[in-house]
């Protein structure tokens, strides 16, 4: 991955122009809503600019290459789990939240630097990757023996150790994924289609839904609209078929169930934390979609599947 | 299983821009290391490019909490009296800032909120509601209060009349008041110049002084601003620069 590759790699390309036109198309969907059927759209153009935002975003880190974009995810990680430790109230422990953060600062690294004894330069170190987790809940449970403190640490540990490894680590997978060879395929593919879920689930549930899907934990989803999504992600595999053009059948169904099934696991496992928190969206930071936790949700489940499940059977690199 | 206590921070439902606006601020680990990283820049830049000295710098050394009161020419005075204060003290040290200069625009407000952390002060509107939060604030010890009782920049260098709030914030209680005198701010960065010049600063910190002996009423107000704006007059060096 790097600006030059970007420049001639058609999948990259290719995306480009499928998430121009997507966002396009979206556009002239919510102006004919607008002018036409004058419908109430404040809200949705809101969530719109916000998309085109992160699009534009988005492409420039993964343009400008393989560190940039592992260094973005990290970021990403970083403020995700932030936004996790502000509404958990794990914040207000900043040796904790510090710990964390150099935990997710390794899992970067870890994507960054290359296995000392490997052969290959600049591919990121498999191993320590993997092996991330247990050295942050190492570095994680030393500092309440550090302080001498026992009250009320088990709470502040499960948070801590949920915040690394649920929003730090297997987010970070989607920064190791700029190490594969097909890097522009999955990385885009994986945002790609679960955006796309996400929308689907959002709009076959407006349209079609009346059956509560997880009453106890979101109110608003539905099973129709879960299941338009699933439909959606089961089909895009096959559509844009170009992003890995070396899977079989088995693993575009499997790409399929990983986005369509994970995506809104994650989406739902969001909502559990918020739910028992007792906050509405993690944070406000990007306007019409809440914090950017509530935006990267079905990406931090679905990912890691998703790299181990096309690492199992075509190696990355 | 009993449910777990979740104390969540108090403005998570707001953008990334407003909770600066608020005071006080929450504690913020971020925002804290920028702060810490840019006074030491900001010292760094200070002794190089203006050679910037303190005299009288064992005045400020105090665990309890003070009003320091010095004269105003430029953006400088704030970070010269932040510079004198060591860094542990930065996060409790609140520069009075103009609300309605500095709390209005997204950069000034980043600026203010991040760097120096500014406390909101209504010029405009009764003070009282400003004086009491500052009171509030020096109600905990080792806070750091710095206020301009000018209520503005001098545009001519000479220290104008103090405003009678400082009075009435300090008249009657037990308040230590450190007053400054800042010497070359002015020519070394203007008001309504866009960029500072490397012209010689000095800060001259005075012996500390209190008025919890004092009345309350309009008449001794104005005596503590004008005999507060005496004693910053007189730190002013034999060798002032204008």
């Amino acid at each position: 991955m790097s600006p030059q590759i970007a420049l001639h790699d058609p999948v990259f390309h290719a995306y480009f122009w499928i998430v121009l036109i997507s966002i396009a198309i979206a556009g002239a969907v919510l102006s004919f809503m607008r002018f036409v059927f004058t419908k109430e759209t404040a809200a949705m153009f809101k969530t719109y600019w916000s998309w085109i935002l992160i699009a534009g975003i988005g492409f420039i880190v993964l343009f400008l290459g393989r560190i940039p974009t592992i260094v973005g995810a990290t970021f990403l990680a970083i403020c995700g789990f932030k936004e996790f430790a502000r509404a958990s109230g794990l914040y207000r422990d900043s040796w904790m939240t510090g710990a964390v953060y150099v935990g997710i600062v390794m899992v970067g690294i870890a994507s960054v630097i290359s296995d000392p004894r490997g052969e290959e330069q600049g591919t990121g170190w498999y191993g320590f990757f993997v092996a991330v987790p247990a050295f942050a809940i190492a570095l994680i449970l030393l500092i309440p023996i550090l302080r001498n403190r026992a009250r009320g640490e088990l709470q502040r540990i499960s948070l801590a150790i949920i915040g690394f490894v649920y929003i730090g680590w297997m987010f970070g997978h989607l920064g190791f994924m700029a190490n594969a060879r097909n890097a522009y395929g999955f990385i885009c593919y994986i945002i790609f289609a679960t955006g796309l879920t996400d929308v689907a689930a959002f709009t076959f549930g407006k349209i079609f839904g009346c059956h509560p899907l997880r009453s106890e934990i979101s109110p608003n989803k539905t099973w129709e609209g879960a299941l338009g999504a699933f439909c959606v992600a089961m089909i895009l595999p096959w559509l844009l078929r170009f992003s890995f053009p070396f899977f079989g059948v088995r693993q575009l169904i499997l790409t399929g169930l990983i986005v369509g099934i994970g995506g809104q696991l994650g989406d739902l496992s969001i909502s559990v934390i918020k739910r028992d928190i007792g906050t509405k969206d993690m944070a406000a930071t990007i306007p019409g979609h809440g914090g950017i936790l509530d935006r990267i949700d079905s990406l931090v489940y679905a990912a890691p599947l998703f790299m181990h499940m096309a690492g199992y059977y075509y190696p990355l690199r | 299983m009993k449910e777990w206590f979740y104390d969540s921070v108090c403005d998570i439902e707001q953008g990334p821009v407003d909770p600066l606006r608020k005071f006080q601020r929450e504690p913020e680990m971020i925002v804290h290391g920028l702060r810490s990283l840019s006074a030491l820049i900001i010292r760094s830049l200070l002794r190089i490019y203006n050679q910037f000295e303190i005299i009288g710098h064992q005045n400020l050394r105090t665990n309890r909490s003070l009003v320091i009161v010095a004269n105003h020419c430029s953006h400088i005075d704030t970070l010269c009296l932040l510079a004198a204060l060591p860094l542990r003290k930065l996060h409790r040290a609140f520069p009075a800032a103009a609300s309605d200069y500095f709390f209005q625009s997204v950069l000034r407000l980043w600026a203010v909120a991040i760097l120096v952390n500014a406390l909101p002060f209504a010029r405009r509107a009764p003070v009282r509601k400003s004086l009491s939060l500052c009171r509030e604030l020096l109600a905990i010890p080792g806070t750091i209060l710095i206020i301009f009782p000018e209520g503005t920049r001098s545009t001519t260098g000479e220290v104008g009349e103090f405003k009678s709030g400082i009075g009435a914030l300090v008249a009657g209680r037990d308040i230590v008041v450190t007053p400054c005198f800042i010497d070359g701010s002015f020519r070394a960065w203007p008001k309504g110049k866009r960029f500072p010049r490397p012209r010689k600063v000095r800060l001259v910190v005075g012996t500390p002084r209190n008025y919890c002996d004092r009345g309350t009423d309009k008449i001794d107000i104005c005596a503590i601003a004008a005999e507060l704006r005496d004693a910053v007059n007189q730190l002013r060096p034999a060798n002032a620069s204008h």
